[in-house]
């Protein structure tokens, strides 16, 4: 019978199941792109290979928020702790000008001793301080070719090599030119410290307290662990509002067509009623009916979140979008319980119609 | 008419009363049922008494607004009279609340409406089906083959209502309404959407039920020759019986 009724009216159950659909893709988009590109961005801190990351006092772990010079030579200090191998100045750009981009102004020799050097996968290092290094993500999706120029920071750049993905930003320039730039002459706006061997990080830590007792200092094990949502605020309160946001359309679409279906078929509730069917059994049968659209839709809703995350990654080739199965998991339980909801109260008024006005109903 | 309600005991279950002699399947007394429309109460049943045996073939007619869907209504136990006191079965209506009535109805009473209302999206077969599930007991194959061979309707059972004539969708209801083989069968009008030769087809299949099943019916109608199918006439005017 379930399936019946929702084969009966075709365009209401093809409505219905988008809509619990595009919740679960919703939910679980917002989710996967905001956890993606924060774990991406992550990963490619990480990728620079150093072990500790030095910066001001009152500096952000996002680096995008501050620039926050300090002077470069601290790094010499740096460089004469026990255990240190290397240390490399980078100064933080950020660039809103044709799109939303952070550059690493970087001191190519050290950076080199830190992160092992670039791997250049066409052109090559900068020839000039107007050269700039693009990763091949920036690259590909913006159509970049070594020798194009690039006007970045109201400046134009020549596109001296496309490096591999993975270095901490996409975009770098010499640190000269970035110190240049900002009028920030001899500052940088972290220190990435690499140590002898992992195993010595947490006593150049304490050797580092000891020299710069203010300076925010932060192990990248440590600083990998914050960088999710639970650790962002704000970050989780947006993706709250979405889901909230989603499931509120789940919600909606599913009550409206339940309350319409209600009315559309109150003659047939009354006819099960002559039959015998007791409110229990009415009601079953409208959130029967609710749960089998939104199992439909949640199933459409994961084929369509896959499909739209390839198309996403295509057409925007820096965005990561990272589907977990547990938050597929929670997309679906939110949309079944946001259809259950929606379909509750109509079930509720089904099971209370009278079953004389129903079979008199026209 | 003679009271055949006995004073009830405290001890008695509730909604169940003991009948003086033979047992009626069917017993009302001043029995009452006022509708309220806007402000105003109409009132439709002004106090009928009843008496239908077990295994009778009752036509009940009158014209329109006379009461007599109301009677059915109250008889069939989906809706609670005002007034007055009506058994079925030995089930006091007066004194069950709608979740015992509906309960009550499930399992005793079988309906046969002039709009034949079969679900639209289920096939026959579902339709007649449905009626089993919802008793609970599942489908019975048996059961439900014998049925569709007596109403003659084995070769329509995968089709939709609107794929039935009148007359097939009318054997259809008469088919759900008899499945669970209840002790009381109401008809409303059965043969009122139906030409004549589907009329009498239908008429028929009451009849027949009614001698060889003996399958208690009350039909209500409009229809004198529909009437004369049946055992006995009970005539209604302005919410009381006139005639028995």
């Amino acid at each position: 019978m379930i399936f019946e009724n929702i084969l009966h009216r075709p365009i209401r159950t093809l409505v219905s199941v988008l809509a619990v659909a595009i919740e679960v893709g919703m939910v679980m988009l917002v989710v996967g792109m905001t956890h993606g590109m924060l774990h991406e961005t992550a990963k490619r801190v990480q990728g620079v290979g150093a072990d500790i990351m030095v910066q001001p006092p009152g500096a952000s772990m996002f680096f995008g928020l501050t620039q926050a010079p300090m002077p470069v030579k601290i790094g010499e200090r740096l460089r004469q702790i026990p255990h240190v191998l290397a240390v490399t100045p980078v100064l933080f750009l950020f660039n809103a000008h044709g799109g939303i981009n952070l550059i690493y102004g970087v001191d190519m020799p050290t950076f080199k001793q830190v992160s092992g050097g670039f791997i250049y996968l066409k052109g090559g290092p900068f020839q000039h301080p107007d050269d700039i290094l693009v990763d091949d993500w920036y690259a590909r999706a913006n159509d970049v070719k070594v020798g194009s120029t690039l006007n970045l920071l109201n400046n134009n750049f020549r596109v001296a090599g496309i490096v591999e993905h993975g270095m901490g930003a996409r975009l770098f320039i010499p640190l000269s030119t970035a110190q240049k730039l900002t009028g920030a002459k001899d500052k940088a706006s972290i220190f990435y410290v690499k140590c002898t061997d992992p195993g010595y990080t947490k006593a150049v830590m304490n050797s580092i307290k000891e020299l710069l007792p203010k300076y925010e200092l932060r192990s990248i094990k440590e600083y990998m662990s914050l960088m999710t949502s639970n650790n962002l605020p704000a970050l989780n309160a947006f993706i709250t509002a979405m889901v909230a946001v989603a499931v509120g359309i789940g919600f909606l679409v599913i009550f409206l067509s339940m309350y319409t279906t209600i009315t559309e078929r109150t003659r047939e509730i009354g006819i099960l009623k002559s039959l015998g069917a007791g409110k229990r059994y009415i009601m079953s049968v409208i959130l029967r009916e609710a749960g089998l659209l939104s199992i439909i839709g949640i199933i459409t809703g994961y084929v369509g979140t896959w499909l739209a995350t390839k198309v996403i990654v295509a057409t925007f080739p820096t965005l990561t979008v990272e589907l977990t199965v547990h938050w597929a998991i929670w997309a679906g339980l939110l949309a079944i319980g946001g259809s259950l909801l929606g379909a509750f109260y109509p079930a509720i008024r089904a099971a209370r119609l009278d079953p004389v006005d129903s079979l008199a109903y026209e | 008419m003679g009271s055949i309600f006995l004073e009830t005991t405290e001890d008695q279950t509730r909604g169940t009363d003991q009948i003086g002699g033979m047992e009626p399947i069917i017993a009302t007394e001043n029995l009452t049922k006022t509708y309220r429309v806007g402000k105003v109460d109409v009132p439709a049943l002004r106090g009928v008494d009843l008496v239908v045996q077990e295994g009778e073939f009752l036509a009940v007619v009158g014209p329109s607004g006379c009461g007599k869907s109301t009677l059915l209504h109250v008889l069939g136990g989906l809706t609670r009279p005002t007034g007055g006191r009506v058994l079925v079965d030995g089930n006091d209506f007066t004194r069950m609340n709608d979740a015992e009535r509906t309960k009550f109805r499930r399992h005793k009473i079988g309906f046969v409406f002039q709009r034949y209302n079969l679900l639209p999206t289920l096939t026959a077969r579902h339709n007649i089906a449905i009626a089993q599930y919802i008793q609970g007991d599942g489908f019975n194959p048996h059961r439900f083959e014998s049925v569709a061979e007596m109403l003659g309707i084995k070769d329509k059972l995968d089709r939709k209502p609107y794929a039935l004539s009148g007359g097939e969708q009318q054997r259809v209801a008469i088919a759900r309404a008899v499945i669970c083989e209840p002790k009381l069968l109401l008809a409303d009008e059965p043969t009122g959407n139906l030409d004549t030769e589907n009329s009498q087809v239908v008429l028929n299949m009451l009849r027949i039920l009614n001698r060889d099943f003996r399958q208690t019916i009350l039909m209500i109608t409009h229809n004198p020759e529909a009437a004369s199918v049946a055992d006995r006439i009970v005539r209604m005017r302005d919410g009381r019986i006139v005639s028995d």
